[in-house]
């Protein structure tokens, strides 16, 4: 394959905003851009023409872009368990570890955004993943979707798209200066695999204690 | 008391109201704000005793929002409980003379453990 077959020539690589430099981005003949790949509980984003690509099992990620400015960015991130209450939803009081968790990783997004100008009336917003691939009692995914409905309700953002719930897994292509979602299902053969990073994630959300988060001055 | 929560989240104003329940601080007077500058004009208003805000938010940020209110004098409990929090922003909190900062995600011992001394 050679570039001009895909239109497309390998560019420069665009500067990354301070504090997404731990993600890792390469050239996408496929994209004709270059591509930031997120990990579960990471997120990244860009003022830039680029992409930004993540594999969802039982996670959720959620897509936001100001059209106005074509800055946008992608999250990834599921509920930790939360052992005093079990996954607690909005239903039953926002104060759980999960909320509060999941509530950080959609206002850490939001923050990135509104440091670029975005306006929070402006942001368009697409959901996705949510899957039921990993074998315990609760469905992870169904408690994803949910919350990041409630969220984005709660705070009055209107999703303009979605592909969520299901058994298989996501490999998603998102370019926040369009909007351009590429998505594929991919075969229960991979789940295994992705399910098994997904529970290495949620352990470590398990063990994170506080400790770093108080600072008392004076 | 008079608690003053400032955060353009909805969602994160609840859930800081429900976490100081749950840290067992209860029978106070509640105020919510979503924007920064209307709360600096309610705060000059009604003097609440403590003031829990936000960092990020548009139009005033809570960093101003402390700055404007040693600017003109008022001298009220302060504390941020913000997503982002990085060693300068500790530093310019301190100097701006809040009392505490509070790291989202935090817990409900951490606001107990924070506030105990200032919600009496």
């Amino acid at each position: 394959m050679n570039a001009f077959l895909h239109g497309e020539e390998r560019r420069a690589k665009p500067p990354v905003l301070k504090g997404f430099e731990h993600v890792r981005r390469f050239w996408s003949p496929r994209n004709g851009a270059w591509t930031a790949k997120i990990l579960p509980g990471e997120f990244f984003v860009t003022n830039n023409d680029e992409v930004v690509t993540t594999i969802l099992g039982s996670c959720i990620s959620v897509c936001m872009r100001d059209p106005q400015l074509r800055v946008g960015g992608m999250n990834h991130f599921m509920l930790p368990e939360d052992r005093s209450t079990g996954v607690s939803s909005w239903l039953q009081g926002p104060g759980g570890l999960a909320t509060r968790y999941g509530s950080h990783a959609m206002e850490s997004l939001i923050n990135e955004l509104m440091k670029l100008g975005a306006a929070r009336e402006r942001l368009e917003v697409k959901l996705f993943g949510g899957a039921r691939i990993l074998s315990s009692m609760t469905d992870v995914g169904a408690n994803n979707i949910t919350f990041a409905r409630e969220f984005l309700g709660l705070e009055r953002f209107a999703i303009v798209a979605e592909d969520v719930g299901g058994s298989r897994p996501r490999h998603v292509d998102y370019f926040p200066a369009s909007g351009r979602v590429m998505l594929k299902h991919l075969q229960a053969l991979s789940a295994p695999a992705i399910a098994s990073q997904e529970s290495r994630y949620s352990e470590r959300l398990g063990q994170e204690r506080s400790g770093d988060d108080v600072e008392l001055f004076g | 008391m008079k608690i003053m929560i400032i955060d353009d989240s909805t969602a994160m104003r609840m859930i800081v109201r429900k976490t100081l329940r749950v840290a067992g601080f209860e029978g106070h007077e509640f105020s919510e704000f979503d924007d920064a500058k209307k709360a600096l004009a309610a705060i000059k208003a009604s003097h609440p005793d403590l003031i829990l805000s936000d960092w990020n938010m548009p139009n005033m940020t809570g960093i101003e929002l402390i700055e404007a209110l040693a600017k003109e004098g008022i001298k009220i409990k302060f504390g941020f409980v913000t997503t982002e929090a990085t060693p300068d922003m500790r530093q310019r909190a301190a100097a701006a003379g809040a009392s505490f900062l509070i790291a989202k995600p935090f817990t409900a011992d951490s606001f107990k453990e924070t506030l105990g001394g200032h919600i009496k």
